[in-house]
């Protein structure tokens, strides 16, 4: 009798839902570019691991490893910027937490001007300042400690706090202005906010979220022979996500810069106060892989002295848990 | 006195004029008091209205006042100003139960000798087996209607769909009907492509769509408030169907309703049945000593399920509970306004379910098989099937035979079978007429469906007719309740009465305490089987072979309920091949096997000790 085929095995598709519930916040990867993704701030199971390979393909006016977007009037970079790391997610004071270790790397090329004045053209490759990223929840859901909170997780409101801090061990020659390593300490403080609007169901979900944060930044005192100073410079992060199916998603991106002022043995340079737009696809490919597609570019940059980016990336975040891979061991998977 | 006299003698003064008015007051008043009286007795009583709610596939003890935890204050307060009654049958699916409830006449003969969706081969084109509510019946509401009723109805019908099958043409004056037996809350979706819309009537217009902010529950409350306060000015009592959709698959439900009870029931079906039947023997639902009815054997223990789990399938249940609760809130709303409105107090409550609760999945019949027609059809509606989906339009969502064991606690089984989970359903009767104590519970009453008929006949100041319309009647099967509502009795039948039901094959007879059920395997063992209900509520027992003096007893009473109820056996049934889908059958005794029951041993610890080197 068909009407009770389903008796027989009343949990099917059980653990294919937990997977997925798995997987979506933990693989939009951590970046280098001072821009978090859409979705980074969705919470996961505790305990779930990811690695991210990221490619970056990007042009203008500042050193894409330059989380200052330090602009270099009238410059024209090129570069290939790759990012590998590893993220975890845990609970720390009954609250989400995640801690994550980005290590960027790749090669950078174009016409700088020296502080001298005078127009170079360089090429470096190389690694770049590795970064340790920690970030608590404060405001919204518990901590999944289990599939069951997993399944239950809806971010309604909340609101986290973030901690970045990159070390200045990445490769720095300080003959030259160009580097992948920065050549000093700087950091970030951030408020993630996710905004749930409307059912939280796969294929339907859409969230408003912002990032406000603040950067900090050390002096390079060995900038071509000079010190390097930055003012703080505020950031605001704004995405628009909604799925297109339960698998694909897209976003409207927005960011705001404002100040970072640079300051090269007291030549004070321009501040920041830019405008940049993008847009992001994301596709699961399956129960450990996620990919995502995404496109940012600075707005109302014709001035020389305006911060001009475009950026083109694609990233491929590997994810996992003890339990689900135990599972698919058991199902032969 | 002589003044007196003298004012009769016809000197009035102002005394006297007052004693002589006194006079023609107190002659008029002695001669009016006995025609006043005499007038007095020859109005009839008023009438009381009467309100008939109907939960669909609601089970035994999903209301609070029947041992549920589920939050139904509404419908418990009918059971505590009235009467609940544990013992009460329906039948083992709806529109078989709906047609006994509106037309007093069993199955056999009302037309719904099998549901039109699966009526045999060998039953096509017979009487009584028309798959509707066939016209040689009368019904509730045209003989309610006849004795001055206002009848409106509200709700899902079942019981046909063409012009002289609807309400409208079966004694309803208002209706907003759902014509099908299932579909959509929230819109006119229905379950296959063949028949993809629901059919909806109102005031017996087919309808071309539902109004704005439809939702079943709801709109049909609104309805049917709607249609009490139209008439209220006519003087004549009303009968409202409240033919409720709810909790019947799929679980649709406003978001506000789904997360009341989040986790509180990852506790698992075992606890819950275990919870429930503890609160049925405080409340004398059931007597002390009732033993559960044996779980499921497909069904796993649920304290052997992982919380996912146990979270996935407790949050099926706690979408069901919020039906019912959904569910309750709106009868509370007719409550509320009946009482606004002054008709509370003369109003009678019955409230039901209309079989055993749903444990199969009708999912697996609407999806069917990739590349069916079907399956595209779910794919396109019925496909929101993410967890956090459960509950909005185009998800499909039942809770499965664990859960429907909970609803139906302490009994076996569920809707579309014999055994006591599939027929045996909650009775509320409360409001003018019933005198037994508020609050009581009957346990000795064998009360049925079919005994609405003559019960609110008899309420309504007439009687089932012999003929209607010029054709002769069936036999009314049920007895009215009055006597027993009354207090005057303590059941509508005798320990000879005879109970028999009969849908897809299956079969059962009661008679007192007595019950011989026969059964498609797995879940019957294709033969009778006999119980003794008074012992044995949960159907643990098979006494057939004990008892053979009472089983050839039994079969007799079958075999004669079959002569005169043109009782024709289907020659195929949706149960038939069910032997081969299901694993089989064993014995489910708590503790077995031990295997993964055993707790880790933990050695004294003067004992222990690191390996030598």
């Amino acid at each position: 009798m068909n009407i009770v085929r389903g008796l027989m095995n009343p949990f099917a598709g059980l653990r294919s839902i937990a997977l997925t519930l798995l997987v979506v916040g933990v693989l939009c990867p951590l970046q280098a570019m001072s821009q978090v993704p859409p979705r980074f701030y969705w919470k996961t199971l505790s305990g779930a691991n990811a690695v991210p390979l990221i490619v970056t393909s990007m042009t203008g006016n500042t050193n894409p490893f330059d989380a200052a977007h330090t602009i270099t009037p009238g410059a024209e970079f090129e570069g290939t910027l790759a990012l590998a790391g590893y993220a975890r997610t845990f609970t720390l004071f009954d609250r989400s937490a995640m801690a994550a270790v980005l290590l960027p790397m790749g090669r950078i090329s174009g016409d700088v001007i020296t502080p001298l004045g005078e127009p170079v053209s360089q090429s470096v490759s190389g690694f770049g300042d590795p970064t340790v990223e920690f970030n608590l929840n404060l405001i919204g859901p518990k901590p999944q400690k289990s599939i069951p909170d997993v399944l239950r997780y809806e971010p309604g409101f909340s609101l986290d706090v973030i901690a970045d801090l990159a070390i200045p061990i990445g490769e720095y020659d300080s003959s030259q202005p160009l580097n992948v390593g920065q050549n000093r300490w700087y950091g970030r403080i951030g408020f993630p906010v996710v905004w749930q609007l409307g059912a939280w169901v796969p294929g339907r979900r859409t969230t408003l979220e912002f990032l406000p944060a603040v950067w900090l930044f050390g002096d390079n005192t060995d900038y071509v022979g000079k010190t390097l100073e930055t003012d703080p410079l505020f950031q605001i992060d704004a995405h628009l996500t909604r799925d297109f199916t339960q698998h694909f998603w897209g976003s409207l991106d927005a960011a705001w810069y404002n100040g970072a002022e640079a300051t090269v043995d007291g030549g004070k340079g321009e501040e920041l106060d830019n405008y940049g737009f993008g847009l992001t696809l994301g596709y699961q490919i399956n129960d450990n892989l996620g990919l995502t597609f995404s496109y940012k570019s600075t707005a109302s940059d014709q001035a020389p002295d305006d911060l001009q980016l475009d950026v083109f990336m694609i990233s491929l975040v590997s994810g996992w848990h003890p339990i689900i891979e135990g599972s698919k061991r058991l199902k032969g998977e | 006195m002589q003044r007196l006299t003298h004012q009769l003698d016809g000197r009035p003064d102002r005394f006297g004029r007052f004693c002589k008015g006194l006079g023609i007051v107190g002659a008029v008043a002695a001669l009016a008091a006995p025609a006043l009286a005499l007038a007095q007795s020859a109005a009839p009583p008023k009438r009381p209205n009467i309100v008939v709610i109907l939960g669909d596939d609601m089970g035994f003890s999903d209301m609070g006042a029947f041992g549920g935890e589920i939050n139904t204050p509404n419908l418990d307060s009918l059971a505590k100003e009235g009467v609940r009654f544990a013992n009460f049958y329906t039948h083992a699916s709806c529109s078989p139960t709906r047609s006994m409830f509106l037309s007093g006449v069993d199955t056999h003969l009302n037309g719904l000798g099998n549901m039109s969706e699966f009526t045999a081969p060998n039953q096509m084109g017979l009487d009584g087996y028309e798959g509707n509510l066939n016209d040689r019946v009368a019904t509730l509401p045209q003989l309610l209607k006849d004795a001055g009723y206002h009848t409106y109805m509200v709700g899902k019908w079942h019981l046909g769909k063409e012009p002289n099958q609807i309400p409208a043409a079966r004694g309803f004056e208002r209706d907003f009907t759902l014509l099908d037996g299932m579909g959509s809350y929230w819109d006119d979706w229905n379950f296959s492509a063949a028949n993809p819309r629901s059919l909806y009537t109102e005031d017996g217009r087919y309808l071309r769509s539902l109004p704005k902010d439809f939702y079943a529950t709801k709109t049909y409350t609104d309805k049917l408030i709607g249609y009490i306060d139209a008439n209220r000015g006519t003087g004549k009592p009303f009968f409202a169907f409240v033919s409720h959709q709810a909790p019947h698959e799929p679980y649709h439900l406003p978001k506000e309703w789904r997360s009341r009870h989040v986790g509180a029931y990852d506790k698992g079906w075992d606890a819950l049945r275990q919870e429930r039947l503890k609160r049925q023997i405080e409340m004398g639902i059931v007597p002390a000593g009732t033993e559960l009815a044996e779980r499921m054997w497909f069904v796993p223990d649920s304290t052997l399920l992982a919380p996912a789990a146990r979270a996935l399938m407790g949050k099926k249940m706690e979408i069901y509970a919020g039906m019912v609760e959904n569910l309750d809130h709106h009868v509370g709303r007719l409550i509320d306004h009946l009482k606004k409105i002054g008709e509370y107090d003369n109003t009678i409550f019955i409230v039901f379910g209309d079989n055993g609760a749903e444990g199969n999945d009708l999912y697996e019949l609407i999806a069917g098989s990739p590349g069916s027609r079907d399956f595209l059809f779910a794919a396109m509606h019925w496909s929101r099937n993410h967890p956090n989906a459960w509950g909005d339009p185009g998800s499909w969502l039942a809770y499965g035979p664990a859960w429907a064991q909970v609803s139906m606690t302490p009994f076996s089984q569920y809707k579309a079978w014999l055994a006591e989970g599939g027929i045996r359903n909650a009775l509320i009767v409360s409001g003018p007429g019933v005198k037994r104590p508020a609050g009581s519970i009957n346990t000795q009453g064998t009360m049925h469906v079919a005994d609405i008929m003559p019960t609110l006949l008899e309420v309504a100041g007439t009687s089932y007719p012999k003929t209607y319309k010029g054709k002769d009647l069936p036999p009314a099967l049920g007895k009215s309740w009055v006597p027993v509502l009354e207090g005057r009795a303590e059941s509508p039948r005798t320990d000879q009465d005879v109970l028999a039901w009969e849908i897809f094959g299956n079969r059962a007879v009661r008679q007192g305490s007595w019950k011989l059920r026969w059964q498609w395997r797995p879940l019957g063992k294709g033969d009778w089987e006999l119980f003794d209900l008074a012992a044995d509520p949960g159907e643990l027992k098979d006494l057939a072979a004990e008892r053979p003096d009472k089983l050839k007893e039994m079969v007799a009473l079958w075999d004669d309920y079959v002569r005169t109820n043109n009782v024709v056996l289907p020659n195929r049934s949706p149960h038939e091949a069910l032997e081969k889908a299901l694993p089989q059958r064993v014995p489910v005794q708590a503790g077995y096997p031990p295997l993964n029951l055993k707790r880790q041993y933990v050695p004294p610890k003067d004992m222990l000790a690191e390996p030598k080197p």
